[in-house]
């Protein structure tokens, strides 16, 4: 390793700016549908524990920051940054419409 | 445990990033915070005139006034017994203009300045805001979320190696290996009280935008008119348009301890009240109180004009939501227990400060050119900004300090000088950072550090005459306890300087600290 070629050097910085790259594809759908997928998880909990959702207000929004960051962790854990987005966004889409359809159709209050 | 070699790659640039984008701005929350913990001290230490005691009965009065005098206060007020933040009692409402005002007994009419000293309120706001007005709070709060991701980042990075590096502390040649085992061990040992801190501090911080942003999304629109039954003890009440005058401000303060002592709480102390219609046959009074073995504050609502208990949220028989937003309050305060709880929270903040602080330092050093003079410059300018950011807030607290105790002997303002002061001293040691070299930088401001902070219990004891001995006698301890403290973080400073002038005798070779490296 003492001698280090410049083909070499570019190489070793490709792989770092790609690294880099990776990172935020990945860490982008953790924040973004993250969010969206953290606020449906706290929403069917607050709202299908029995008893008034009202009664479950603060520990909601106490959980949700914990959730979120690691939904955001765990997100780095997908082979690439689109499959990231399309899991993340289809959990957080579903997730988010069962609830409106449980409070639409008065089965959770 | 078994990590693939890639995600740990990930996990680490991860930690980089956002160490980076919050190092600083944590170690400023930490080292303010550790002070923080002890602001309730810290107002007899700043302002010994203020130290003036008062009765049920002043508080009376200033109530009966400040309603008599102020229309607008009729509607809300709020009002501190006397004893809890200060030894008089304090009544604050909100102008027409939706302006907070604030009166004492010995000053009846309406101020917008907060009594008591500003030190410790200076020291508070550079805790949570920066002392950036507007958006500070808000940027926290992302600093919050970001500390909360490098906790899980860098437990994810330490986890191959976490049960057998606990309690490797190795010094000797490799200083990067003693630093790295300093960081670990500080940060898995306090890592609760970080998670903790993490947790509470978004939550504190962003609360309002989260319900905002979470009220149509899943609560159907409704999250902020069910909140104040969930933060507030009292029900809200209509005017019932019929005046009655209020029973005695005694009469609520004795009902509040017998209703908690019928709830299973005998030791109830009332903090502070909260008045709503005023004059109204529905006037409604709220009686926030803590109890020494209790986590967290507890509240008894009643009728001010017949005392009918209203509602109770004490601790032992209040809902879940009051258990929690009182539990997240006690806990980020580190308001429970006895002075044993602060004096831990003042070390693990330093500790935090010391993470955020070490963490720089091994990024700079995971850098490192060994077989060049040059270095990078991004490793510079780190360097440069953790000597400057890091070691500025440090001497410009102990300056704000000293400032507290010398401008009111100079007879000039104190609240805006001791801001002058603490914000011009630190922006002079960033500056100063900029233009030496880094190892230079970083012994000289460790040395302005360690002399600066001396001079707190010097100027203390210079201008009010209570020097050590006098505090001790006189059973002081909270005042004993900041001076000593002083003295012992300005012990500390000064060996930290040691350790920077010895490392640049024994240069270990090329680095940003090499003694003329630019």
């Amino acid at each position: 390793m003492l001698f280090v070629t410049n083909a070499q050097r570019h190489r070793a910085q490709g792989a770092l700016l790609q690294g880099i790259v990776l990172m935020w594809a990945r860490a982008s759908a953790g924040v973004l549908p993250g969010f969206f997928l953290a606020a449906a998880l706290v929403g069917l909990v607050s709202w299908l524990l029995p008893g008034t959702w009202e009664s479950t207000i603060m520990v909601g929004l106490l959980a949700f920051f914990p959730l979120w960051i690691g939904i955001a962790c765990a997100a780095l854990r997908f082979p690439s940054g689109g499959r990231a987005w399309l899991c993340l966004g289809i959990a957080a889409v579903a997730g988010l419409s069962l609830l409106r359809l449980l409070q639409a159709s008065g089965w959770v209050g | 445990m078994k990590l693939k070699p890639a995600t740990l790659r990930t996990f680490t640039t991860l930690h980089s990033w956002v160490g980076m984008l919050a190092g600083f701005a944590l170690f400023v929350a930490f080292y303010a915070g550790a002070i923080t913990v002890f602001h309730h001290s810290l107002q007899p230490w700043a302002s010994p005139q203020l130290a003036a005691t008062a009765s049920l009965d002043d508080a009376q009065q200033l109530l009966d006034q400040v309603l008599a005098r102020h229309p607008e206060a009729r509607e809300h007020l709020g009002m501190t017994f006397p004893g809890y933040e200060l030894a008089e009692p304090t009544a604050y409402w909100q102008n027409a203009q939706g302006v907070w005002q604030f009166a004492t007994p010995r000053h009846l009419a309406a101020s917008p300045t907060p009594p008591g000293a500003s030190l410790p309120e200076l020291v508070n706001e550079l805790h949570y805001t920066l002392g950036l007005p507007l958006v500070g709070s808000w940027l926290m709060g992302l600093v919050s979320l970001l500390y909360g991701v490098a906790l899980v980042s860098g437990l994810v990075i330490h986890l191959p190696r976490l049960f057998k590096d606990l309690f490797a502390l190795r010094p000797g040649r490799n200083l990067k290996r003693f630093w790295q085992d300093a960081h670990n061990v500080i940060g898995v040992l306090s890592l609760p009280f970080h998670i903790m801190f993490a947790v509470t501090g978004a939550l504190l911080c962003l609360l309002f935008v989260l319900m905002l942003a979470l009220s149509p999304l899943v609560h159907d629109g409704k999250l902020m008119e069910a909140s104040a039954a969930a933060m507030d003890t009292a029900p809200i009440v209509q005017k019932a348009d019929v005046s009655r005058p209020l029973s005695p401000l005694a009469s609520w303060h004795a009902r509040a301890i017998a209703v908690a002592a019928e709830h299973g709480v005998a030791d109830f102390v009332p903090g502070y009240l909260k008045l709503a219609h005023a004059g109204d046959a529905h006037a409604v009074v709220e009686i926030t109180g803590t109890s020494p073995r209790g986590l967290g504050a507890g509240a008894v609502a009643l009728n001010a004009t017949s005392g009918a208990v209203l509602a109770t949220q004490l601790p032992g028989s209040r809902d879940a939501n009051h258990a929690v937003l009182s539990a997240v309050y006690a806990l980020h305060f580190g308001d429970y227990g006895n002075v044993a709880v602060r004096w831990l929270y003042f070390l693990l903040g330093l500790g935090g400060a010391f993470l955020f602080y070490s963490g720089n330092l091994l990024w700079i050093e995971s850098r490192r050119k060994r077989r060049q003079a040059e270095q990078g410059r991004s490793s510079i300018v780190m360097a440069r900004a953790t000597v400057g950011v890091c070691l500025g807030v440090c001497v410009a607290i102990s300056a704000a300090f000293v400032a507290a105790q010398l401008l009111p002997a100079l007879g000039w303002r104190v609240d805006a000088g001791e801001r002058w002061i603490c914000f011009g001293s630190w922006a002079l040691c960033v500056a100063w950072a900029a233009w030496r070299a880094p190892l230079r930088a970083a012994r000289e401001l460790l040395w302005l550090a360690a002399i600066v902070t001396a001079l707190v219990p010097l100027a203390h004891g210079f201008v009010t005459g209570w020097w050590f001995w006098r505090s001790a006698a006189a059973g002081h301890g909270a005042l004993l306890a900041i001076d000593l403290g002083a003295l012992a973080l300005a012990a500390g400073f000064a060996s930290l300087a040691r350790a920077a002038s010895r490392r640049s005798r024994h240069d270990d070779g090329n680095s940003v600290w090499a003694d003329q490296a630019r």
